[in-house]
């Protein structure tokens, strides 16, 4: 008569008990657990079992997977995630695991999104497999493709609730992928105008010059702050969008720039300083060279006396001649 | 010599020497220094006739000569020299401004003339003055020395090199071409010359100086037998001093658009100050205390010695810094940065061109690039806050006008261009030297022009000029108010306008040149400054 094996189970072995254990487990300890903490914690579980558990908390969703440096960390999704993910999985019940794991590469991405051949590179799947993918994510209103200002071709993804960041769309500058320009040119205006009335009324104060010349000047704040008091702009703008506005006067010769020491806490200082900018006019009067019609001639390479253009019958000197 | 300034200076020989003086220099100009029969043989033209081109030549300070060995003396042409002929109102006019008409007259025989003596000068001027002046008063020659003096102190005019004297009988041959040497010391110095004299003014024939005897006639030829006091001693332009002056204008008045006019005022103060101090091609001028230039500042400008150092901080302090603090003794020590003024003065042109020749946008891309120094396209874009496709459209063109140009910087080694680095950057230097180029050929065109408009209408010039001559023959001999009229009216109205539209023009085409020639100075002493410092 052979004796029938019989499997001593131990009492916690239930497969649901295991995953609930590693649960609590994987809360006490936030960060991550490895391996070996299940193993001090449940001595009694066979390595085969634990590995099952793991898995099926793992194909659920509520453990995520980690590498350290010391080997494999398991951590508890957070539960916000864990809330999304199970209203995922309620739609994506039947889904393969392809597409899990390009929504969690998409959703890795944050609000910079992704383009098609990263998460080509990063799941090692074929492309049309993505565009498949993609496209069922998109219908089911789980992605959305935002059209980047960088390409005006190249179309990244992210998830449908998201903001998309400002470099994606271009901020304030870009309204649907256009720049506006037309925008830009007037607060471009509007600031030279405030900066050049400061300098008037400073230089019509007749005060010693050191006064003169310090009134003159404009912080970066003064100016956002009249800016913004103007009510031009329907976007809110930002200091650094003063500051690059400023700077393009700056590269218009209009204005100069000069950076003082500020202590902190003063208004519109940052990192223990600030900038004044001030109007100023050019150095010299537009040259001699353009006062003549040879200096913008569109066609001086090419003339010469006896020529089909020459200076005896330039039309542009005749013009010119007879102003 | 670029072929634009060859033309150019065949164009200014011609107006003021005349062909075969032209055809010499041009030769000259394009082939370097020749011996004498060398240019008579290639030039075709004789002997004599060389010999007097050069003489003209080397008497305005076109030509230099030089001995080489085996005795064979070699002529060169300056070209840069003759380009200075452009210049000469702009010199006369400055003088006007200084010292006023006798000034004025003075610079002006000198540039015509090349060399004169001091006498000869003082003599023409004097006359020339007294012609304008009213019936009865001449001019002074005492007064013209004074300004003659004065000029000389104040560098505007220098003596030239001479032959030395040799105290030891040399009894060898004398050399083919002597050698001009001039001591530094002597160059301001004016000899003690007792001019006594009025001007005389030219008798047309009938006015009659009341009270001249006939006598007195012949003394006035013998007065030019006798040898004039300082024969051998001649006097030039000096066009370095022109030159720093027009340059300390160039910087007061730039300091006058940026800041105000107490700061310019204050920056013409330590300038002139440094007039005689420093040389011209110095970087920086001699420091100037604080106290000193309190003294030296115009009576009218009563400002107290606080405000004047807080002038000078400020402008210390400039974003341009054109003035520098170079110590604290004395108040605080301040030089200006000369060679700093006039790279920011010649960046202002280039600048300024770019706005006119491409608009205001595209000379924001062009400071944008001359600040940063090294740019791509995608910075460039969002610095300067326009349209990528225009940003792209307007860095082109300024490429290829050569206003900039491109770095690679490859990121492999085979300069795949996919995979390489194009940064912009602006060289300032060959942007000058393009744009100089194109200011001398600029000149040239309008020149050509001038001459082409005046051959035009050269039959209306000769028929105004003979009747302009009628009239006043028939003024002098005491014509009818009638005959004067008929006279008159053998020009008619039209041809009346043509001529005034003639002279408009003409004056217009001359006003350009000169202004060209501002922008021109500014290109060349950026340039020169620059090359110097290297």
């Amino acid at each position: 008569m052979a004796e029938v094996k019989v499997k001593v189970q131990p009492p916690d072995a239930d497969p649901v008990e295991i995953e609930n254990r590693i649960i609590e487990l994987c809360h006490q300890f936030p960060h991550g657990i490895t391996d070996q903490v299940i193993q001090n914690e449940m001595p009694h579980i066979e390595a085969q079992q634990r590995a099952v558990a793991i898995n099926r908390l793992l194909s659920m969703g509520q453990l995520d997977l980690l590498r350290s440096n010391t080997g494999l960390l398991y951590r508890i999704k957070d539960s916000q995630n864990a809330g999304s993910v199970s209203f995922y999985l309620s739609k994506m019940k039947g889904s393969d695991n392809q597409e899990k794991l390009v929504y969690q590469i998409i959703e890795d991405a944050g609000n910079k999104g992704i383009w098609s051949r990263d998460i080509r590179y990063k799941s090692n799947l074929p492309l049309t497999e993505i565009n498949k993918i993609l496209k069922n994510l998109e219908s089911k209103k789980l992605i959305k493709a935002v059209k980047s200002v960088a390409a005006s071709k190249k179309k990244v993804y992210m998830l449908y609730n998201l903001q998309p960041d400002r470099s994606v769309t271009g901020g304030a500058w870009y309204s649907d992928q256009d720049f506006e320009s037309e925008f830009v040119e007037v607060l471009n205006q509007q600031c030279f105008k405030f900066l050049q009335s400061k300098a008037e009324t400073a230089r019509e104060s007749k005060q010693n010059p050191m006064i003169q010349r310090n009134s003159s000047f404009a912080s970066s704040h003064e100016v956002w702050k009249y800016i913004c008091e103007l009510g031009i702009s329907k976007v809110e703008l930002s200091m650094e969008d003063i500051e690059t506005i400023l700077n393009t006067l700056i590269y218009d010769g209009k204005v100069e720039m000069t950076i003082i020491a500020a202590k902190e806490g003063t208004v519109g200082s940052v990192d223990g300083h600030m900038k004044l900018y001030r109007a100023v006019n050019p150095i010299i009067p537009p040259t001699g060279l353009v006062r003549a019609p040879c200096g913008l001639c569109p066609v001086f390479d090419d003339c010469h006396e006896g020529g089909e253009i020459s200076p005896s019958n330039c039309i542009y000197m005749t013009e010119w001649l007879e102003f | 010599m670029t072929q634009a300034e060859i033309k150019l200076c065949s164009l200014l020989l011609q107006e003021h020497f005349g062909e075969i003086v032209e055809k010499i220099g041009v030769r000259l100009i394009r082939t370097g220094s020749q011996p004498l029969r060398v240019i008579a043989h290639d030039t075709g033209t004789s002997l004599d006739q060389v010999k007097k081109a050069l003489c003209v030549l080397a008497q305005h300070n076109l030509v230099s000569y030089q001995v080489h060995k085996r005795g064979v003396v070699e002529y060169e042409a300056q070209c840069s020299r003759v380009l200075r002929m452009l210049r000469y109102p702009r010199y006369i006019y400055t003088t006007k401004t200084l010292y006023s008409d006798t000034g004025e007259l003075i610079v002006e025989e000198l540039l015509l003339n090349g060399k004169l003596t001091m006498s000869a000068v003082v003599k023409k001027v004097a006359d020339r003055l007294t012609e304008t002046m009213e019936d009865g008063k001449t001019m002074d020659y005492a007064e013209v020395s004074n300004t003659f003096v004065r000029l000389a102190d104040t560098h505007f005019v220098q003596r030239c090199p001479s032959v030395p004297t040799t105290e030891n009988s040399d009894p060898g041959p004398p050399p083919p071409a002597p050698t001009l040497v001039i001591n530094e010391k002597d160059m301001y110095l004016v000899p003690k010359l007792s001019l006594i004299g009025k001007g005389k003014r030219r008798r047309s024939s009938d006015e009659d100086a009341a009270g001249e005897p006939k006598a007195k006639r012949p003394k006035y030829t013998t007065d030019n037998k006798e040898p004039i006091p300082d024969d051998g001693i001649y006097w030039q332009a000096n066009l370095d001093r022109f030159h720093q002056h027009f340059r300390d204008q160039a910087i007061v008045s730039a300091v006058a658009n940026r800041m105000d006019q107490t700061s310019s005022e204050i920056v013409r103060t330590m300038l002139r100050m440094s007039e005689i101090t420093t040389s011209s091609s110095a970087p920086f001028t001699q420091p100037l205390s604080s106290n000193e230039i309190f003294r030296s500042l115009p009576v009218g400008y009563n400002i107290s010695k606080q405000v004047l150092d807080q002038y000078l901080t400020l402008l210390a302090d400039d974003p341009l810094e054109f003035v520098g603090k170079s110590g604290d003794s004395g108040g605080g020590m301040y030089v200006i940065n000369l060679h700093k003024a006039l790279a920011s003065l010649a960046t202002a042109t280039l600048e300024s061109v770019v706005q006119e020749r491409f608009g205001s946008r595209c000379a924001r891309i062009f400071r944008l690039v001359l600040e940063k120094k090294h740019i791509e396209q995608k910075q460039v874009e969002d610095f300067a806050m326009i349209p990528a496709k225009e940003a792209k459209d307007m860095l082109y063109k300024m490429l290829s006008e050569n206003f900039m140009s491109l770095q690679e910087i490859p990121k492999t080694p085979d300069h795949a261009p996919s995979r390489t680095f194009y940064l912009y950057t602006v060289n300032i230097l060959s942007a000058a030297r393009m744009l100089l180029h194109r200011c001398y050929k600029s000149i040239a065109n309008l020149i050509e022009r001038r001459q082409f408009e005046t051959k035009e209408n050269k039959r209306l010039l000769e028929k105004s000029q003979r009747v302009e001559a009628i009239i006043a023959s028939m003024q002098a001999t005491g014509a009818e108010e009638a005959q004067l009229q008929e006279i008159e009216e053998m020009i008619t109205a039209p041809e009346r306008q043509q001529l005034e539209t003639l002279k408009r023009n003409v004056n217009k085409l001359d006003a350009s040149e000169i202004q060209v020639d501002e922008t021109i100075f500014l290109l060349e002493s950026y340039i020169e400054c620059t090359m110097k410092r290297q």
